[in-house]
């Protein structure tokens, strides 16, 4: 399974991203990843995930999951995240920050 | 009220000569031109001038409240109230500096543009401080101010900024007036008009001229570990951080470079450099402090001219027809905002 993750906006506007892909990962980390997938039901997401009421300077988010024959992308912003799917953003974003600070450790 | 009949010359005075005269006229001048504005207003299904009529008619309501989080998080968030308006200086700075950046903010709108809080009606600030944990944002939710401590690693806690509340607080009160969409151009004014009146926040705090201000939105939030001295500039966009683990400022300054990308809603926070350049431009060319000329014809734009789905070219012809109403057709302040927009390619 390949994950990208991008998250952008905020007040800063800046931009984090990170490409994984499970074969590359710990086993227990790779589970992980593919159960909270699962657990998001991320497949049958709608592509865009808005507030009816949008909020300034929040964080958008944007994955995309790759999976066999499947994929599947999904932006979504902050206020209207699904509880479902938190906990892969939260990792995700992470992971994403984790990496950028590698490069400049 | 509503009776055209009895409003001979409705039309013919701009909504801002009768606000002015609702504020400080004859009490019979007062009647009249509220019952203009009244009028102007139903006739062209605005609620501005609905909400301008509370200013000229009470006096400012200033009352600020900080509530701490304590990193729990939630939306809305949770948190009880730990300081109100007058209680003495809290032992926790981000306490008092959400406080304080509410009131400066406040200041700002009521002492320069006749302005009662952000929603025109002295809504109470409620700010919250401390959300969630190492919390890289600061937000309006709507309603309510929330502060993010920031991860020690690249952002400081974002109360520490001035610019930083003022820009927050005036999505809320470009919520209560243009209500500009929150994404492409729309967005990225709605972005500037943020950038605009939290720097003249700082700059009115700071007592400086146009041409002495440092034009950096949140200078000073980046921790030293980052390669750059703000998140933006807006005398030159496209020049507040250049690093390793950030990248450099994508922020372009004028059309040309304009940035398409469905990021950001649309680049919303990149975009926003071109009209903020326009500003900059504007307000040195016009001279002495940016909160009095420039930023009075920004702030008209924004709460009289300015729709939800306003572009650039919009906000451009707004802030010129302001700028003649207030200063004269041909005055030094039109040209400067005319040159301000041909300056950035929008005209």
């Amino acid at each position: 399974m390949k994950i990208s993750f991008e998250q952008s906006g905020g007040i800063a506007g800046l931009r984090f991203a990170t490409t994984l892909d499970t074969a590359g990962l710990p086993p227990e980390d790779a589970q992980k990843l593919r159960r909270m997938v699962d657990e998001a039901d991320f497949f049958n997401l709608p592509a865009r995930i808005v507030s009816p009421r949008p909020q300034p300077d929040r964080f958008q988010y944007k994955l995309q999951v790759q999976e066999s024959s499947r994929q599947h992308t999904v932006t979504v912003s902050e206020e209207a995240l699904p509880t479902s799917l938190a906990p892969l953003v939260k990792w995700l974003g992470e992971e994403a920050r984790r990496k950028m600070r590698e490069k400049n450790p | 009220m509503l009776n055209a009949t009895n409003s001979p010359i409705r039309g013919i005075i701009p909504p801002h000569m009768l606000e002015e005269i609702a504020k400080r006229g004859t009490t019979r001048q007062k009647d009249w031109a509220l019952h203009n504005l009244t009028f102007a207003g139903f006739v062209r299904g605005q609620r501005q001038a609905m909400a301008a009529l509370p200013t000229a008619a009470a006096v400012g309501h200033k009352y600020r409240t900080v509530n701490d989080n304590k990193h729990e998080g939630g939306n809305p968030p949770t948190g009880a109230l730990v300081f109100k308006e007058g209680d003495p200086a809290s032992a926790d700075p981000a306490v008092n500096e959400a406080y304080d950046g509410a009131g400066a903010t406040y200041d700002l709108y009521y002492d320069v543009y006749q302005r009662n809080s952000i929603d025109n009606r002295g809504m109470s600030i409620v700010s919250f401080v401390h959300y969630e944990s190492n919390f890289n944002n600061a937000f309006w939710d709507g309603s309510e101010m929330v502060y993010g401590d920031g991860d020690g690693d690249i952002f400081d806690r974002f109360t520490k900024c001035i610019d930083v509340i003022g820009h927050e607080l005036t999505h809320g009160v470009t919520q209560h007036e243009a209500n500009l969409a929150y994404s492409g151009q729309p967005g990225a004014l709605n972005e500037s008009m943020s950038d605009v009146f939290g720097s003249l926040v700082k700059q009115r705090v700071l007592n400086q001229t146009a041409d002495k201000a440092d034009w950096l939105i949140g200078a000073g939030l980046l921790t030293s570990k980052i390669q750059g001295q703000a998140l933006r500039s807006m005398k030159a966009p496209g020049t507040a951080y250049d690093d390793p683990v950030l990248g450099k400022d994508p922020q372009p300054a004028d059309m040309q470079h304009y940035v398409k990308t469905s990021s950001d809603n649309g680049g919303v926070h990149i975009n926003s450099g071109i009209p903020n350049r326009a500003f900059y431009l504007a307000a040195t060319a016009i001279g002495g402090n940016a909160w009095e000329k420039a930023g009075k014809i920004w702030y008209v734009a924004l709460r009289d001219r300015l729709r939800s789905n306003s572009t650039f070219k919009r906000a451009a012809t707004a802030t010129i027809s302001v700028a003649k109403e207030l200063f004269g057709d041909g005055s030094n302040e039109m040209k400067a905002v005319q040159d301000a927009w041909k300056g950035v390619g929008v005209i």
